[in-house]
């Protein structure tokens, strides 16, 4: 997601075209050509220009009830319902694949949630990450938390410091239970104040209570569209 | 003194000989505005950052550039009507057709055909919404503004020109 204003000008963007599995948009405004998956734009007048990210989630709508509960849904447009796939995941993963990476150690159609620090791009395996969450990793020297939710599909990754200072997260042991009591007192502990975390990031209990950690935008894509734009890009392994 | 002048009929066909090649010249350009990059940006095609940047180049010049071409095709095929058996005038028609084809297309986004785009967005509170609590949606929080874009919906209409908290921000998937 991108903001939409450039030098104090509003854009208003549509669909342009299709760029290796990303889309191409173009602004009303300028005429200028902007890559979906970078914000960046390549082509036209405002060419260089870049759109500033705005952080999002992917979460399940049952999840984001629970933390926005005033929060209010696109509503779907009455004539376009029939194009609406409720079952895009499975139904995506058939489509042809544009570019792969057959040397590389992932499949092109392997999902991952990839993100960049300061440059570095890293892809974290889902599959891993789903057994594995939290995770605790470092990248271009900065401690990051990767979190599966409790509802096993939403996710977020977090800078791993409190007041600026490094810690570890720990899932607290009856959050691990399958029950819905074990989903409903979900939660995280740090090693450094033993407070007690949510899935937002922000202390529910303990010293460090009402202090929230900082988020870092993350990408859920598959490995191929990843690899090709972030052709450095790191893989996790554990 | 040499007064031999190619004869009137030779000399016809010489003129015919040139308009034809300007024709054919025209008729190229207007087709190539429109069909090349359609060609290069298709779906599930792989797109070089070369092949793209000419798709981007002719698209931009097409809408003004196939009218002018399509244009100057329409007055020589005229030029050409006259002494054009059947055979030459149904084949100006359909270059004629083609041209046309072209220079309307190259004016249209036939992407939105495909993904029709969203006119003005409506919101709906979460009581009202029919969505399984296990679809995934993409979340943002604005300002005291927090919405929610189903993926199912998104994954279709690719781009949604909002507002969040005061702030407008393009919704992409």
């Amino acid at each position: 997601m991108w903001t939409r204003t450039i030098n104090g000008r509003e854009l208003h963007f549509y669909v342009a075209g299709i760029n290796n599995q990303n889309f191409l948009m173009r602004d009303k405004e300028t005429g200028t050509w902007w890559q979906q998956i970078t914000g960046k734009a390549i082509y036209g007048p405002l060419r260089g220009a870049a759109l500033e990210l705005v952080l999002s989630d992917e979460l399940t709508f049952g999840e984001w009830r629970s933390e926005s509960p005033a929060g209010q849904v696109l509503a779907p447009v009455a004539k376009y319902t029939k194009e609406y796939d409720s079952n895009w995941e499975p139904d995506v993963a058939k489509l042809p694949v544009v570019i792969s990476f057959p040397w590389t150690e992932l499949k092109s159609r392997d999902v991952v949630v990839g993100l960049t620090i300061n440059g570095t791009a890293r892809a974290y395996p889902w599959e891993t990450f789903a057994k594995q969450s939290p995770i605790l990793d470092r990248v271009s020297g900065t401690p990051l938390l990767l979190v599966l939710g409790p509802d096993g599909k939403s996710f977020r990754v977090f800078l791993s410091r409190i007041d600026g200072r490094e810690t570890e997260f720990f899932l607290q042991d009856d959050s691990k239970s399958d029950t819905p009591a074990g989903k409903k007192d979900w939660s995280l502990l740090d090693t450094t104040t033993a407070s007690q975390w949510n899935f937002q990031g922000c202390a529910t209990s303990g010293p460090a209570q009402g202090k929230c950690l900082a988020r870092i935008p993350a990408l859920k894509d598959y490995w191929f569209d990843w690899r090709n734009y972030h052709p450095d890009t790191t893989v996790y392994r554990r | 003194m040499n007064t031999s002048l190619p004869s009137t009929p030779q000399r016809q066909q010489r003129t015919s000989r040139w308009i034809s090649t300007a024709f054919s010249l025209c008729a190229l350009t207007a087709i190539a505005l429109f069909f090349i990059p359609a060609f290069i940006i298709r779906p599930f095609h792989y797109q070089a950052p070369r092949a793209l940047l000419i798709a981007m180049a002719l698209r931009q010049r097409a809408p003004l550039g196939t009218l002018i071409a399509a244009l100057a095709c329409f007055a020589f095929a005229l030029a050409l009507w006259e002494t054009a058996g059947r055979w030459r005038r149904s084949i100006l028609v359909l270059t004629l057709l083609v041209v046309t084809f072209s220079a309307v297309m190259a004016r249209l986004n036939y992407f939105e055909w495909m993904f029709h785009p969203i006119a003005g967005p409506q919101f709906l509170a979460q009581s009202d919404s029919k969505l399984d609590a296990k679809e995934m949606i993409m979340a943002v929080r604005l300002g005291t503004d927090a919405r929610a874009y189903p993926i199912s919906q998104m994954a279709y209409h690719h781009v949604l020109n909002d507002v969040v908290g005061g702030v407008p921000i393009a919704v992409t998937y």
